[in-house]
């Protein structure tokens, strides 16, 4: 850790004496490197070092943030009387003071094993994986050009020391690394298709081995091609659809996870990232689905890419039912939202890096799978449409109106399998998804994403997956 | 920049001149006050006081981008030099070309707003103007953000170029409530002014209030008019793919132009101006020193050029066209030239059709092909025989930018600096009306 304790316990004491009622200061480093490479051919390496302290002040119930780069004592105490002078000029704009909640907070160290160290793996390993892949994919189409591939690789540790006025003491190192290939397919009469697939995970560099990323690539682009060459329109009649964990995983991020965050909920992010659909009186009250709907976060998954053991308030993280059984059940709160509901912190307050405020975000979010084998879930299924993957997605600032666009989709004959479709699209509400889930197989999968929210902008790693499930007739559009 | 900084960059190029072929350093300097407001009450005050040094590295046509915020700059210093040790385990990369000759500095003038001091220091005095004169229109709540940014970039190369810049920014969005009926307007400049917050907040406030009910909506094709934040967003999406690294790679609906090639009808243009001090993009000088130009990326319906720094000039046979990204080539400010029709003739010209006055969440199925779709978030008003009818709630366009470009019917006169969340490019731009646009809503 490139900071003396020390430091931070000045700021927060000082803060004390400034008549702050909570003081908050976090060294955090996060460092890397990037490559990037344009089919075999490297575009760019980068490397990144953000570095530096935020410090949160509550001073006569305003809240005020400051961050800089420059660890020097005077620095930070500087930066402290500046945020809490700012903190207390608006006070007397705020109607209610903000409170945070009384919470049992942790002392504690901890850091993710790696059992290959992540500092082992260098630029030049990074090329060579990036220009295997590109071979692999190349070498997996047939009839089709592969007139673009963009591989990213992102390796990336995450170091935090976060002291609080009122006995918090966190210091974590999460190692990280991602990579997603860009691909676009070219046929000269069908046309295009591009797909994005993204692998990550925190840990070492055994999370290579894990991802099977080559066999993947593969299968993927054998079968994108035949979608380009051979796939058909949707029907236009309504059909069983079976959607594959991969858009379930992001249908839970974008359906149960935004909208149970607490402050999207009580509107802090209304005029940026929106509000909610569900209503503080929701809680525990408000039915959105039926008994398939359970949707989890969980911070705590091993080797997970939204992996963390406490939040960046000193609370201990722990799994969260946001849906259970169908039921809105546990928004994701920090101690300011949990305070207002009356309730404690489940420990979901994130910073991307030390420029940012900790806010509420997602972990690793998922619906809970099922039991049934895939075989079983579409046996039944008479005349019906896989979509596997996708590319276009969007919701609604209150997550309800969301739209999938599917790339890699069949359509499901007598329970089986058929002819490949092209750029299926589904529309649908929040409520209608979760109140038609007819079964789910027990095919968890998670995929790895970076999660927007907060002004300015933070991304933070997070994972979404889910099983197959299977929904109800519905109607498939068509892209126009 | 103060002297401390600028020894520092000094410093730092001598010392890697002598193991690298070519150094450049850009340090920025930020000192930067934002208060969020929530439910009519300012949620959080944030500062920051950061100080960002990137450096271009090159050697035998390897390149290298170091991007550090640290209290420690001789740390980079140090990764520099283990860098150059493994230099030649690293493949060239594809996109290279030296940095351009020296050149005179000749930075921007007239960007720098000395207000800034005074807000900063009494950040409340804006943030109670945004939020009383929203409330003043009736709605019942407000929420937004007013941001204030004093910058300083400095480029110093290892080929003499030396150049210093400061300019502020002023960025302002306020979003009103009326029940479930909402409004929303944005504003960015280099100029601070509570004029400028108020029309922000009135203009929220007057389309949270603008209809009384809800009306029924029926998928189709419709005729629209675009909101400038609508305008502002998409056209972001367009000129990010004029960024002739988004065609290299696949990511951009021009990739099957080339400049000259027909994109839209003849009364569309669309400018990068990074010499428009008002904006809050301006700048003089790109990042590898070549001075900005403002220029049509389309005019009047052509591809005009694509963003070009050194090395994909060079990968396209052409010349910097000052948008350096070291790596990949962007837009500073965008403008879209105005029309002829005014702001309050818009619905009657319109006749039937779909008002949306603001949107997000834009993603695409297919850069190459430039399908999208977006939602709209606040008013989307349904507009039958030049009259407004009632809000249809949220509804999404699923078009593609082709369609959008070749479908453009008319522009208002009057335009507006917006700046906010869902357009980061700073873009000035009119209303638009545009036929045929497909709109969709869940059955169910």
């Amino acid at each position: 850790m490139q900071i003396d304790p020390l430091l931070l316990y000045r700021v927060v004491d000082r803060g004390r004496d400034l008549g702050a009622h909570y003081v908050e200061a976090r060294f955090q480093d996060d460092y890397g490197f990037v490559v990037s490479v344009r089919n075999d051919k490297v575009l760019a390496v980068s490397y990144y070092r953000n570095s530096g302290v935020g410090i949160r002040a509550l001073v006569n119930g305003a809240l005020g943030f400051a961050s800089t780069s420059s660890t020097s004592l005077s620095n930070l105490l500087d930066i402290l009387e500046l945020t809490i002078s700012q903190a207390k000029a608006t006070s007397s704009l705020r109607k209610k003071p903000i409170v945070f909640s009384e919470e049992q907070l942790g002392v504690v160290k901890y850091s993710v094993v790696e059992k290959r160290p992540l500092l082992d793996f260098n630029v030049e390993n990074a090329i060579r994986l990036a220009v295997e892949a590109y071979n692999t994919v190349k070498s997996a189409i047939r009839e089709v050009k592969l007139p673009f591939l963009v591989t990213t690789i992102r390796a990336h540790i995450q170091e935090k020391l976060i002291v609080t006025s009122d006995g918090a003491h966190i210091e974590s190192r999460v190692p990280r690394l991602y990579m997603s290939i860009s691909s676009t397919i070219l046929h000269p009469q069908k046309g295009t298709l591009q797909r994005t697939r993204e692998f990550g995970g925190s840990g070492g560099l055994e999370l290579i081995e894990q991802w099977n990323h080559l066999k993947i690539l593969v299968e993927e682009h054998a079968a994108l091609e035949k979608v380009l060459i051979e796939g058909t329109s949707p029907p236009s009649e309504k059909v069983t659809v079976i959607l594959g964990s991969e858009v379930v995983g992001l249908i839970a991020h974008e359906s149960a996870g935004h909208p149970m965050e607490a402050d999207r909920i009580l509107g802090r992010e209304a005029s940026q990232a929106g509000e909610s659909y569900v209503k503080p009186e929701y809680i525990n009250n408000y039915r959105v689905g039926n008994e398939y709907a359970t949707v989890i976060d969980d911070p705590t998954i091993p080797g997970s890419y939204g992996f963390y053991l406490y939040d960046d308030e000193g609370v201990k993280a722990r799994p969260r039912f946001l849906y259970k059984n169908g039921l809105i059940h546990e928004p994701l709160h920090n101690r300011h939202t949990a305070r207002l509901f009356n309730m404690r912190s489940n420990g979901a307050s994130r910073s991307m890096n030390s420029s940012s405020e900790p806010i509420i975000r997602m972990s690793n979010t998922y619906i809970a799978p099922g039991e049934l084998s895939f075989e079983e879930l579409i046996e039944d299924v008479d005349l019906g449409m896989y979509v596997k993957s996708y590319m276009e997605w969007n919701i609604d600032d209150i997550r309800w109106n969301q739209r999938y666009v599917g790339l890699e989709a069949y359509m499901i004959r007598c329970g089986e399998l058929a002819e490949p479709v092209r750029n299926p699209v589904l529309e649908f509400t929040t409520g209608w998804f979760y109140s038609n889930i007819l079964a789910a197989d027990k095919n968890l999968e998670f995929h790895p994403g970076t999660c927007g929210k907060g002004e300015p902008s933070q991304g933070v790693p997070v994972w979404f997956g889910g099983p197959d499930v299977k929904l109800s007739k519905m109607r498939v559009g068509v892209l126009t | 920049m103060n002297t401390d900084t600028s020894g520092l960059v000094h410093n730092i190029v001598e010392k890697l001149s002598r193991q690298f072929d070519e150094i450049a350093v850009l340090a920025v300097t930020r000192r930067e006050l934002m208060t969020k407001v929530w439910n009519s009450e300012p949620s959080i005050t944030q500062l920051w006081s950061r100080l960002e040094l990137n450096i271009r590295l090159a050697k035998s046509r390897r390149l290298w981008v170091l991007s550090y915020e640290t209290h420690d700059p001789e740390t980079l210093v140090k990764h520099a030099e283990e860098i150059v040790k493994i230099a030649d385990k690293i493949m060239e990369a594809e996109l290279y070309a030296p940095l351009p000759d020296y050149a005179s500095c000749k930075p921007l003038e007239g960007a720098f707003d000395p207000n800034a001091e005074y807000y900063t220091r009494n950040p409340s005095r804006l943030v109670d103007v945004l939020i009383s004169e929203a409330l003043s229109t009736g709605v019942e709540r407000v929420s937004g953000t007013i941001m204030l940014s004093k910058i300083n970039r400095l480029l110093v190369t290892s080929k003499g170029y030396e150049c210093s810049e400061s300019k502020t920014e002023f960025e302002v969005y306020a979003r009103a409530f009326r029940g479930d009926f909402t409004g929303h307007w944005a504003h960015g400049s280099t100029r601070i002014s509570q004029e400028a917050v108020r029309e922000v907040s009135r203009r929220a406030g007057f389309y949270a209030t603008i209809a009384k009910t809800r009306v029924d909506f029926t998928p189709g094709e419709y005729n629209v008019i675009l909101s400038p934040l609508v305008v502002g967003n998409l056209f972001d999406y367009v000129a990010s793919m004029a960024s002739a690294l988004a065609v290299l790679t696949g990511f951009s609906m021009f990739a099957k132009y080339k400049p000259g090639g027909i994109v839209g009808v003849d009364s569309l243009s669309l400018h990068d101006v990074p010499r428009d001090p008002a904006l809050p993009g301006a700048v003089g000088f790109d990042d590898e020193g070549v001075e900005t130009s403002n220029k049509p990326i389309i005019d009047k319906g052509v591809l005009a050029t694509l963003l070009h720094n050194a090395a994909t000039a060079v990968k396209m046979n052409t010349k910097s066209t000052g948008n350096a990204g070291w790596i990949r080539p962007r837009p500073w400010n965008l403008e879209i030239p105005s029309g002829d029709i005014r702001e309050e003739e818009l619905i009657k010209e319109l006749r039937s059709g779909v008002f949306i006055t603001n949107n997000w969440y834009t993603r695409l199925q297919n850069y190459y092909e430039g399908y999208f779709s977006t939602v709209s978030r606040d008013m989307a008003l349904l507009v039958k025989n030049g009259d407004v009818v009632g809000h249809v709630g949220r509804v999404r366009v699923a078009s593609s930018f082709s369609t959008l470009m070749k479908n453009l019917k008319e522009l208002s006169r009057e335009r507006f600096n917006i700046w906010w969340w869902e357009v980061r490019t700073p873009t000035r731009a009119p209303f638009i009306i545009v036929s045929n646009i497909h709109l969709t809503k869940p059955e169910a």
